[in-house]
């Protein structure tokens, strides 16, 4: 009876594993038809992930030798680090072009160099403020889809109470910070009501303020320069806003500032009347602000006049991983995609510009976004900027947003900050970079001979 | 050893074989690995280059690494024993027979079923220090102090202010109580009643029975919610990030150990290094497991043993 | 005062407390609901809008929508949730007695190395679990999500062990004299036993299968296979913003089984023992 029953107990527990197993197939690397099945990841979630899913569709419909296989998730980093490690990595990825630099001198794609001259690829068909992200140490390691620039929105509504012309945004910081005064009102307690300006609203180029004080935070090439003048000059800059405004009403402001997107987003709620944000802005509005919300986009002001027009060009772009099962058809898919065509429809179904040197005059007129011209105009300008292409860069940016987290409490000096900052991130930096240059014969030989 | 002894350690081990074979698969290969990704600079995407110690030479001159660890030995000297005690006081409450007593275990053990991205969202409100639940609560009473002492003492700023940060993620690390509360009932209705019936006729009051009969006879389950309670905080990640929104909260005061470890392997492309602080941690955690066994070895009674 | 009156105000404190504290954690659960029942520019207000001004019930069927696969993951998932609590209660009791109800040279130092294997950082574990996995080609399939629960986790053993403690011994010799084998003592005495911690057990599984979110994201590949915790960020997107309202009536959708389940087994695990007779 017992022997039954123990017999019973681990005959289950096998039958279940087995059942496991029996039920569960080995992924397939072609279709039914026979097709065979490019692995494409992209890091899109939402609305984004449905733009891509109907290109993809569409490809897939017109095809007879290939099925590509989409799959969005929005944490995607950690996935591609994992299935490259594993050696098993998809044949396509999408991830932010500021990823780049790493991604390649890490060896961990393959160079499009040769793919692009094949398919007549050329740089001149793209925004040159977006192809030299793709570039790193002179080879091609990515093809574009949807770019963003960063520029000032301002309440329209908020400049008229104060008297301002609605119309007129800021150019410079001077003007910016006069502006500033005009708006910002306290109420009897002292306490903020509403705030022209603040560098932490919501703060998510902590480590790009140099570039609308005409400079940066390496020297291009080999030197991290964190402390630089222009550096210096905008933490001097968010430093004064405790000295101006109190670091106690400023933390209590910043206490009040809801999520970002909901209706709580201080811009949205006429709290803050000027903010650095990008094309997405748009989406965000549309959803969350009031009906009569009336905004303006310009470009952010800079310190100096000859500087206005400057700002931070981001792209997001799809990369063929090293150890792909199938690069050349995941080419031919990229190549599709990078049809002014496919390019527009999916710029306008992600509401972003078109990264291509030529837009067809049908694009801005289906785009919704009343604004798109002057993001697009941002990153045609010659003052357009990108991330430096260091391989700290994550660090090195959270450890500006602690930096400025402190300025704006109060807690600490910019000069003292900034040294403590250099100090910690040209050690990192020099150590990457170090590493670097003991493998990049070997890289930069293995990617010409590709 | 004797015939017998073989005979029940092949026994033993029978019974225990699948965790032996997890173990090896599971946990022994991926520490062994990661001790010798500690000795190498790995980057995940690329092969790892051996560097010896380096790593662990970094490690002492790294302020951010002291100052991750120095908080989160703050935290668990809090939030272990707090938790315990809270626990186990509901668990005590929730164990009356009361009617209604379903729905309340229910109500108490919700907040650990609702997602992380809602929990977030609702700590930040809850510990705001203009208009957060808490405060409101709080200021009342403040007031009240004011107006005795004439003192100017205001509610804190909790998740924006150093100071109070790691007392506010305490708080709300409290929420989650639900299932150490939950291990504790199940270990309640190990107590027989006839104990509690003698302690009755003793003229113990509910006091002494919680005292000198259940606590002895759930210490084998208070030992183990200590010990998970001391793993789990020495590790405490999700709270803090959701709360922070992937942040480190103001002056660096809620970087933990674990999300040091995790900005270090995913963010700055250094696994090597995050290795190392990981292996730490771990003796850091054995060390403290140890000692915590070691000094409760008499105060835990097992009936079994 | 008699003993009459003492023990109801005894009572009349005990609900106070209970309701006070009951008032603080019902706060997420009944936010959550709330703002699943929004209009989305209501979600989120700060401080929180508890009642909405319309109730939209319709939020419910248009989240289930936008999912898309809604049903398909809530398969995956359930599927995914029984295959791991049968893996985890069966081999976790196994090993849990072996480390309590016999005794073995050096079974409490091998112990240690039970806890030890729950103290290391999980982010330094992945890259070698993900090649383990890789190597048995089980990337992009169920498998590296349900197999290793066949394996005895470290926590389950450690709970089941101190609950298998707690038993007398007396009751293992009785049947020891009795000619009773060990599998007959763990299958017909111990765990009858144990059944509040066994169910306690498989109530943690299942909410940990239920809620995990990683393991999914690292291992499957197709969209198709993906559980509910992984499919609810199909509402939210970086730059159009996070759909509250479908996010917290799916959350809601995917909680409600869970709190149902824990509200009717509560009984198992609490009362368990009172009901089979217990020991005494």
């Amino acid at each position: 009876m017992t022997s039954t029953r123990l017999g019973l107990f681990g005959l289950f527990f096998l039958s279940v594993i087995l059942f496991g197993f029996w039920l569960e197939e080995e992924n397939p690397h072609k279709t039914e038809d026979g097709r065979i099945i490019i692995e494409y990841w992209d890091k899109w979630s939402g609305a984004e992930r449905e733009a891509m899913q109907e290109l993809v569709d569409e490809f897939n419909r017109s095809q007879d030798e290939i099925y590509v296989k989409f799959l969005s998730v929005s944490n995607i980093t950690r996935k591609i680090m994992l299935a490259t490690a594993g050696g098993m990595p998809p044949d396509l990825a999408g991830v932010w072009a500021a990823d780049l630099p790493v991604f390649a001198t890490q060896g961990a794609l393959t160079p499009l160099d040769a793919y692009a001259l094949e398919y007549g690829i050329a740089p001149s068909d793209y925004l040159p403020s977006i192809w030299r992200q793709l570039v790193v140490h002179d080879h091609l390691w990515g093809l574009p889809t949807t770019p963003a620039t960063n520029a000032l929105h301002w309440n329209k509504d908020l400049f008229r109470q104060a008297g301002l012309d609605p119309e007129r945004p800021p150019h410079t910081i001077a003007e910016l910070e006069a502006y500033n005064e005009r708006i910002t009102q306290f109420d009897d307690q002292g306490r903020i009501l509403v705030l022209g300006h603040l560098p932490t609203e919501p703060g998510w180029w902590s480590a790009n303020w140099s570039f609308w004080f005409g400079g940066d935070v390496w020297n291009g090439h080999d030197t991290l320069t964190a402390d630089s003048e222009a550096n210096r000059a905008a933490m001097n800059w968010i430093a004064s806003y405790p000295e101006r405004f109190g670091p106690k009403p400023l933390l209590g402001f910043r206490q009040l500032s809801g999520v970002f997107a909901s209706p709580e987003n201080p811009f949205f709620r006429g709290r803050v009347a000027m903010v650095l944000q990008g094309p997405w802005m748009y989406n965000f509005i549309q959803n969350f602000a009031p009906e009569d919300f009336n905004w303006g986009v310009a470009p952010f002001p800079a310190l100096r006049l000859e500087d206005y027009g400057t700002s931070l060009v981001e792209t997001d772009c799809i990369v063929i991983p090293r150890g792909a099962q199938h690069p050349e058809l995941a080419m031919a898919f990229l190549d599709w995609l990078q049809q002014p065509e496919q390019l527009e429809r999916l710029c306008l179904g992600q509401l972003k510009f078109s990264p291509l040197a030529e837009v067809s005059p049908d694009f801005y007129r289906k785009h919704p976004n009343p604004h798109i011209r002057i993001y697009r105009e941002l990153a045609e300008s010659p003052l357009a900027r990108s991330r430096p292409q260091i391989l700290t860069f994550n660090e090195f940016s959270s450890d500006m947003g602690s930096v400025i987290d402190n300025l704006v409490r109060g807690e600490q000096s910019p000069a003292e900050a900034l040294q403590e900052l250099q100090a910690r991130q040209a050690a990192l930096f020099d150590r990457k970079h170090t590493q670097w240059e003991k493998v990049s014969n070997a890289r930069l030989k293995e990617w010409s001979s590709q | 050893m004797t015939k017998y002894e073989k005979r029940r350690l092949r026994l033993g081990l029978l019974f225990i074989s699948p965790w032996i074979a997890g173990f090896i698969l599971l946990s022994l290969y991926p520490l062994l690995s990661s001790a010798y990704f500690s000795l190498t600079d790995y980057s995940v995407l690329s092969k790892p280059v051996f560097t010896g110690l380096d790593n662990y030479h970094m490690l002492m001159e790294d302020k951010l690494f002291w100052q991750s660890i120095w908080n989160t030995v703050f935290f668990a000297a809090l939030s272990v024993p707090i938790n315990l005690i809270t626990a186990i006081f509901l668990a005590v409450l929730l164990n009356f027979n009361l009617p209604g007593k379903k729905v309340f275990r229910t109500l108490y053990f919700l907040p650990s079923l609702v997602p992380m991205v809602c929990l977030g969202v609702l700590w930040q409100w809850m510990l705001n220090g203009q208009i957060g639940l808490i405060n409101q609560m709080l200021s009342p009473f403040c007031e009240a102090v004011n107006a005795v002492l004439g003192t100017a003492i205001s509610p804190p700023n909790w998740l924006a202010d150093p100071a109070y940060a790691k007392l506010g993620l305490v708080l709300a690390s409290m929420w989650g109580v639900g299932n150490a509360t939950v291990i504790f009932l199940a270990g309640l209705q190990d107590v027989p009643r006839s104990l509690y019936e003698a302690a009755e006729l003793d003229g113990c009051n509910f006091w002494q029975k919680t005292r000198h009969v259940t606590l002895p006879i759930i210490s084998p389950v208070i030992y183990f919610n200590g010990i998970m309670g001391l793993i789990g905080s020495f590790q405490v990640f999700a709270v803090p990030y959701v709360m922070t929104n992937g942040g480190e909260g103001p002056g660096r005061s809620l970087l933990f150990t674990a999300t040091y470890i995790f900005n270090k392997g995913f963010q700055a492309w250094s696994m090597g290094y995050a290795c190392a602080i990981a292996l730490i941690l771990f003796l850091i955690i054995l060390t403290l497991t140890l000692l915590a066994t070691y000094a409760s070895e008499r105060h835990v009674y097992y009936a079994g043993k | 005062m008699t003993a009459r009156t003492a023990k109801r105000v005894q009572t009349l404190c005990i609900y106070t407390a209970l309701v006070l504290g009951a008032v603080v954690f019902v706060i997420p659960f009944a936010w959550m609901i709330s703002t699943s029942l929004k209009p989305l520019n209501e979600t989120m207000s700060l401080p929180p809008r508890w009642i909405p001004s319309v109730v939209q019930w319709q939020n419910y069927p248009e989240a289930i929508e936008q999912m898309k696969l809604f049903w398909r993951y809530t398969g995956n998932t359930l599927y995914l949730c029984a295959m791991t609590v049968i893996g985890t209660v069966a081999s976790s009791a196994l090993a849990a007695y072996g480390f309590s109800r016999i005794e073995w040279r050096g079974r409490d130092k091998v112990f240690i190395l039970v806890l030890a294997t729950m103290m290391i950082p999980f982010p330094v574990i992945m890259v070698p679990l993900y090649t383990l996995f890789r190597e048995l080609g089980w990337i992009g399939g169920f498998k590296p999500l349900w197999v290793p629960s066949f394996f005895a986790g470290a926590f389950n053993v450690f709970l089941l062990r101190q609950f298998f403690l707690t038993l007398p011994k007396e009751l293992s010799e009785a049947a020891r004299i009795d000619g009773a084998s060990e599998w007959q003592i763990f299958l017909h005495i111990i765990l009858p036993l144990a059944k509040p911690a066994l169910i306690v057990v498989a109530l943690f599984q299942f909410m940990a299968t239920w809620n995990d979110f990683l393991g999914p994201l690292i291992y499957l590949t197709d969209q198709s296979d993906f559980t509910l915790a992984l499919g609810l960020q199909a509402y939210q997107s970086k730059e159009g913003g996070t759909d509250w309202h479908y996010l917290m009536a799916a959350s809601t959708l995917v909680v409600l089984p869970v709190v149902i389940l824990f509200f009717f087994t509560q009984r198992y695990f609490v009362e368990g023992i009172a009901a089979t007779g217990g020991k005494s």
